[in-house]
């Protein structure tokens, strides 16, 4: 994990409460994993209730601290959620690409998100495990650039199915949820998407600083850097839509390479 | 059997107070002593509070006095406690309390060994010994009036040879209290011993695998013959005897630990005969050694019991489930790997085994939990120390006990607790909790995983365990107690803190530094050898000794309605959510109607079901005995959501309870009318919920609602679920569309799927038109009145309710007659099956009449008749009917003849779904029926759907062009008419016949055998009209024509697609004039249904003195009944 840069002590900083959900075994923690300690582990604790993880996201005008609530998957642990998503933010909801089920849970995840967390509250949905799907390469070269994310094992496997361009219908694609489906849900709902791979690190950086671009800066409760970005606050509202569209349309290189560097 | 009469008959000369039976009323939140008394003991669920009375312990001086301070071996001397002994099922039980000092207990001792754990169960002094332990009682002979017994156990004495010079454990008690209460704890004491000594064999198997055994045995082998020793394997103490123990033994002092429990092992039991003094708990409090803490935490929590009761229940599980697979297999398989991973022990198959194990054979034992993350963290834990079935019984007492409600589907519990520990919080450390809250940290976000998996993922491993060995002992309290410990050492940290990061880290280097020293700067080197863990526990049990289980029970009481009513509200949207496409047709205000009554009648017949099993075993003498030994406990409260593992499928019985609050048909004319389900309802009646339940309408059971629920279930042998009535009432009651609710009631009776109804399931149709109907169409919706104002007209026309089912009885009838006009034979082509249809078409006819005759003299109409007098009222048993009053014999003798082959199996015939659509469009009163009754009739929310319902209009048309979609082979005929349907325009040329022929032209061979009875029926009635009269003719023509006039019978389909255009309700005047045309008609014949009743037809001229009856009989259908009334 490459060191902030020097500019970033004069930034603004402020810290944003950030929840994760979705179904079991998706990878919520895998991606906090991947976004906090640049890591991935086959057999990580299943999460108990929560966990929580902080790390910082440096914008070009601001820092921002995530603070991460990794919440557990397990069906009975939904009832567990309100406690962790009280006065959240920005929401992660996660689900598995290989695995439309876990789509529709997190479209209820979404639902409930909307009717019940706080107002404003900034959503991405992300569709994990890109990277047991053939169009893992072609994601995983948008995200290359990405400064201190070493190739993984992963990409060496994909490297056989270098040739196949389009997900649908070839062997060995364990895709299930085509991309389109998400995106045009998302679109709908107003949500950033992202389909990302905690095990490669794709996109998983770009999330972040997805949702960091698109929190209100009048919603910013400011850290240390006390009272920054308090100014603006007649800017809310359409902000976060806005920032929102911007980064679907732009998703990709051009937000990797302005990515946070945490 | 005289066992239990006894028992009971004690109980009330006890103490008829607090004798309770297990109900289920709110009342029953206190907990029952019975519960109590369990709680207390650590007792299997199976076990009452039978006896109990003032005794004093006399414990005899240890016989091996190593440190040679018992010498003053006086004859009664020894340590005494006074107290009070109980005595249930299978256990004695003694434990000392404040509250009861015996007066001949003056001895110092006495208050002192009470000390300050007194009278809180197995953390006071006493025992909890299993009858078949003890091996011989004998009464004493003292002095005075004292009833003392001595009692000898089979402690130690149950191996094949015992040592030399092996004393039993021996002591006495003495009873205070009169000689007959005395005397009838004795008899009742006599009576248990002897049903214990079945349990004897169970004892020894268990006592082996007790490492207590082990150690004493086997010490005392090694002393004497070495070889001895060698024999005997040690018993499994965990998977640390393979992979070690964690921490270090040598710091641990687990040598000297060890030593200590040999020694109090000798002088006061093991195991199932352990009693407990005040080094006990001493021993406790410092931590278990390694080898004996698995035995250690089965004894105080419990679980030994339970394996007492069933020693080989873990392995029979295991057997009988081998190879099935769950989803909590599927869940459990996910984490086995990542249970404890840092210990060696689940790095190894060996480790993994065990833990799947364990996991998957209580899965299946208590499917209701299942598996919960966080409970192979903790079984894991337990496995370090115990064997597979020690830890699977703990696990038990856990879920079921220790942390009730924890890890069930909802984890209520764990919610719940963190409440408490919270209110807690904020009782005991106010200033802290005030800076938590400002600073908008979560308490619990951050405690909830210490409670959830025992702190064994917070704290290191030899730590938490120490906790553990207390928490075993005295129970959820020390949680609390810990928690709130660590929250006050912490405290000015906290007070620093912001957010919930900083607080998240200050605990965790907290408990990172655990082992250091509490006082490392401290000049006294004893304060500095203390630990920050010995630290924490002074803490926790001194300072906060204030939290007794007393003050948890009474928070948890506090905080239980709001914690299950936030769960409820959660699980009730994300039901509701989850519900799918179909549920988004009916309104939020439905759904949530349809979600509490489908739960409140669930619980509701949950209840009641366990009422009447309970007193079910109660009659049959069996409440002592449990089915099963693990599983929730007896007296766990159900009903509630919230509450966690709930049905999920309601059987047929509570989907008519569900039907009976929903809709008026399905609720019993008769209240007393018992069903086998409701059998034994009256025996307790007044009993809490049964009570009420009693009072509520009661559901009556019909043909028609079997096949609702057969429909609607996904599999009717499961049940059926939320799911599935949803989609059922979606269907239904979305936007108003009378095809589909055809097509719904067509497809109830098509058994066989492939589009067709049968004779058999015509006459069933009209069943059950008669039975929906037969509480008038309840009073406002009337059939002609429905969201339509225009229709006020009618309504205020028909005010009479009477009128209204007589002449949807006629209705009945003519559907009936109409649906074997034109039903299809069902070996086609064959002449003879065409005549037969004649035959049957007659027959249907008189049926028809012949059962509204009938029915009149039941008295059909009245709402408060029966359902099975409707029943056999309508045409099924013909020939039982009673024809003897208004027909003369010959024409009965006809009827019958005709009758027959109608009936006939030999002349199959069936109708389909398009012939069915015009049958019914082709009466108004039940093309009302099914446009407005029918899905009306079931009531959701009280605000009803009529604003989703205004909408229906035009979704008339898109459903309309669906009437051929099952059939594609019709595409290229129907095409036309599914195109003008859809713009709302039939062509104006072709009116009945074209809108008749596009049906027909389903291409289905059959459809065109309908086409034919058309012509049929047309020839038909040209020839009836020939004696009609001219102005008959008029109208006739006038419809063939097709012209959208004031029809009746072109609505069969014609109408639909007006009603598309809007044009419905848009002209009120043809509307009405229409109607009255028709209600004329129907007037007429209802009065010739109701055979010859001139009044009524003089009624009716009245009504409407324009139209002669003649002149109104336009529709062709309704002419022919006409006509055969008249003719007969």
């Amino acid at each position: 994990m490459s060191e902030s840069t020097g500019a970033n002590t004069a930034k603004p900083s402020s810290s944003v409460k950030l929840v994760l959900l979705g179904e079991a075994a998706v990878g919520k923690s895998s991606l906090v994993l991947r976004f906090v300690n640049n890591d991935f582990q086959e057999n990580k604790e299943p999460t108990i209730g929560a966990a929580f993880l902080t790390q910082k996201c440096s914008l070009p005008t601001r820092t921002i601290k995530f603070e991460i609530w990794d919440t557990a998957g397990q069906e009975r642990f939904a009832s567990l959620a309100p406690m962790y998503y009280r006065n959240a933010q920005a929401a992660l909801v996660v689900y598995d690409v290989t695995k439309p089920s876990s789509l529709t849970k997190a479209k209820h995840w979404v639902a409930e998100l909307q009717r019940q967390a706080s107002p404003g509250i900034v959503i991405a949905l992300v569709g994990n495990k890109l990277d047991l799907t053939n169009d893992a390469n072609e994601a995983a070269g948008e995200a290359q650039p990405e400064e201190g994310h070493e190739p993984s094992p992963a990409d060496g496997d994909e490297a056989t199915e270098e040739t196949q361009e389009e997900p649908d219908a070839s062997n060995g694609d364990a895709r299930k949820v085509p991309t389109r489906e998400a995106s045009a849900y998302a679109e709908e709902e107003g949500l950033l998407f992202f389909e990302t791979s905690a095990k490669t690190g794709v996109n998983v950086v770009d999330v972040f600083t997805a949702i960091a671009n698109a929190i209100p800066e009048s919603s910013l409760k400011s850290g240390r850097g006390a009272g920054a970005g308090t100014g603006q606050t007649s800017l809310s509202g359409g902000r976060p839509a806005e920032d929102s569209r911007v980064n679907l349309g732009e998703r990709g290189p051009a937000t990797a390479k302005e990515g946070c560097a945490c | 059997m005289q066992w239990t009469s006894f028992v009971q008959k004690a109980q009330s000369f006890i103490d008829p107070a607090n004798f309770t039976l297990p109900t289920l009323t709110s009342s029953d939140r206190n907990p029952s002593k019975a519960s109590l008394f369990r709680q207390q003991f650590r007792l299997p669920d199976s076990q009452n509070p039978l006896q109990e009375i003032t005794a004093e312990l006399i414990l005899p001086l240890p016989h091996i006095s190593p440190s040679g301070d018992g010498p003053r071996n006086l004859d009664h001397a020894g340590n005494r406690y006074a107290g009070r002994l109980h005595l249930s099922e299978r256990f004695l039980c003694f434990s000392t309390q404040a509250t009861s000092f015996a007066p001949s207990s003056s001895l110092p001792a006495s208050t002192h060994w009470a000390g300050q754990t007194n009278g809180t169960g197995p953390s006071g002094n006493g025992f909890t010994i299993p009858l078949c332990c003890i091996r011989r009682v004998e009464r004493l002979n003292s002095l005075g009036h004292v009833f003392s017994l001595a009692l000898t156990t089979w402690n130690g004495a149950l191996g094949k040879q015992q040592p030399p010079g092996f004393t039993p454990q021996r002591f006495t008690i003495q009873l205070a209290g009169s000689r007959q209460a005395c005397e009838r704890f004795c008899d009742g004491l006599k009576k248990g011993l002897r049903e214990g000594m079945k349990e004897i064999e169970n004892l020894r198997i268990i006592v082996n695998d007790c490492y207590s055994e082990y150690l004493l045995s086997g010490a005392k082998g090694k002393a004497s013959e070495g070889d001895a020793s060698e024999v005997r394997q040690p018993p499994d103490a965990g998977l640390g005897m393979i992979f070690r123990y964690p921490g270090d033994a040598r710091k641990l002092r687990d040598r000297s630990k060890m030593r200590l429990w040999g020694e109090y092992f000798r002088e006061n039991g093991r195991n199932a005969t352990l009693i407990r003094q005040p080094t006990f708990h001493k021993l406790i409090r410092v931590g278990l050694p390694n080898r004996l803490r698995g035995e250690v935490w089965e004894v105080t929590s419990g679980s030994l019991y339970l394996r007492l009761r069933s020693p080989k229940l873990y392995t029979d599980t295991l057997s009988k489930f081998s190879g099935q697979e769950s989803l909590a297999i599927d869940e459990i398989e996910k984490d086995l790997n990542r249970s404890l991973p840092e210990y060696a022990g689940f790095q190894s198959e060996e480790g993994i085994g065990r833990l799947r194990r364990v996991l998957t054979a209580y899965s299946w034992i208590n499917a209701e939990i299942g598996y919960c993350q966080a409970m192979n963290i903790v079984v894991a834990a337990l496995l370090i120390y115990m064997s597979e079935a020690q830890a699977f019984f703990l696990l038990s007492v856990l879920c079921d006990r220790l942390l009730p409600g924890y890890y069930s589907t909802t984890m209520y519990g764990t919610l719940l607790d963190q409440k408490v520990f919270e209110s807690l919080v904020e009782k005991t450390m106010p200033v802290l909790w005030e800076h938590l809250t400002k600073s908008d940290v979560q308490l619990s976000v951050v405690s909830l995983p210490w409670f959830l998996s025992l702190y064994i993922n917070s704290m290191p491993l030899v730590f938490a365990f120490r906790v553990l060995d207390v928490f075993f002992l005295e129970g959820p309290k020390v949680l609390f107690q810990v928690g709130l410990a660590i929250l006050r050492i912490n405290g000015e940290e906290l007070l620093d803190i912001q957010d919930d990061g900083s607080f998240i880290s200050v605990l965790k280097s907290y408990f990172s530094r655990l082992d250091e020293s509490a006082h490392p700067r401290s000049e006294n080197p004893k304060l500095r050898a203390i630990t920050r863990f010995q630290e924490l526990m002074v803490v926790a049990f001194k300072e906060f000794s204030q939290i007794t289980h007393q003050t948890i029970i009474e928070q948890r009481e506090k905080h239980k309605d709001a914690v299950l009513e936030n769960i409820e509200s959660f699980a009730k949207r994300t039901s509701i959510r989850n519900l799918g496409p179909d549920s988004k047709k009916l309104s939020m205000d439905d759904l949530g109607a349809i979600y509490d009554r489908y739960y409140e009648v669930l619980y509701d017949n949950q209840q009641r079901q366990k009422l009447m099993e309970e007193e079910r075993r109660r009659q049959e003498k069996k409440r002592v005995e449990r089915t099963s030994i693990l599983g929730p406990p007896v007296d766990r409260e159900v009903g509630r959501v919230g509450l966690g593992p709930s049905p999920t499928h309601m059987d047929y019985d509570a989907f008519r309870e569900f039907l009976a609050v929903t809709a008026k048909w399905a609720v019993s004319d008769s209240p007393r009318k018992d069903s086998s389900s409701e059998q034994g309802s009256n025996s307790f009646r007044g009993w809490g919920k049964a009570a009420s339940w009693n009072n509520k309408n009661q559901p009556t059971d019909h043909e028609f609602m079997q096949r609702l629920y057969r429909k609607w279930a996904t599999d009717p042998e499961e049940g059926i679920s939320l799911q599935n009535v949803v989609n059922g009432l979606a269907r239904l009651k979305g936007p108003r569309d009378i095809m589909n609710n055809i097509q719904y009631f067509f497809d109830l009776y098509d058994d066989e799927g492939n589009g067709t109804v049968d004779r058999e399931g015509i006459l069933r149709m009209s069943e059950a038109l008669l039975f929906l109907s037969r509480r008038g169409f309840e009073g406002t919706i009337t059939p002609t009145q429905s969201v339509d104002d225009l229709r006020a007209i009618d309504r205020a026309r028909y005010e009479d309710k009477l009128s209204t089912d007589e002449r949807f009885l006629g209705s009945v009838s003519s559907f009936i007659r109409r649906c074997f006009e034109y039903a299809d034979p069902s070996n086609p082509g064959s002449k003879a099956a065409a005549e037969a249809q004649q035959d049957a078409d007659e027959a249907a006819d008189k049926l028809g009449s012949f059962s509204i005759g009938d029915d009149e003299e039941e008295d059909l109409i009245d709402v408060d008749s029966d359902t099975k007098s409707d029943h056999s009222a309508v045409m099924e048993k013909p020939s039982q009917l009673d024809p003897g009053e208004k027909h003369d014999p010959e024409q009965n003798r006809t009827i019958s003849e005709s009758a027959n082959p109608a009936l006939d199996p030999n002349n199959p015939l069936h109708i389909t779904l398009p012939t069915f659509r015009m049958v019914i469009l082709a009466d108004e009163l039940l093309e009302q029926f099914f446009d407005s009754y029918f899905p009306q009739s079931f009531h959701l929310s009280d605000h009803g759907s009529y604003a989703a319902t205004a909408t229906s209009l035009s979704s008339n048309l898109t459903t309309f062009s669906n009437i051929n979609a099952p059939k594609p082979l019709s595409s290229t005929m129907s095409a036309p008419s599914v195109g003008g349907a859809s713009g709302g325009i039939v062509p104006p040329g072709r009116g009945l016949r074209g809108v008749l022929d596009n049906i027909v032209s389903d291409g289905i061979r059959m459809a065109a055998e309908v086409k034919k009875r058309m012509d049929e029926a047309q020839r038909e009635l040209e020839r009836n009209a020939l004696g009609r009269g001219e102005e008959e003719d008029e109208e006739d023509e006038e419809e063939y024509d097709g012209r959208s006039g004031p029809t009746s019978a072109p609505t069969i389909v014609g109408g639909i697609s007006s009603w598309g255009a809007g044009a419905y309700g848009a002209d009120p005047d043809r509307r009405s004039v229409r109607d009255a045309d028709r209600d004329l008609l129907e007037g007429a014949e209802v009065v010739s249904m109701r055979g010859k009743d001139e009044a009524s037809l003089l009624d009716d001229k009245d009504g409407h003195p324009a139209n002669a009856p003649a002149e109104a009989a336009a529709p062709v259908p309704d002419n022919v009944v006409s006509k055969v009334e008249f003719e007969s």
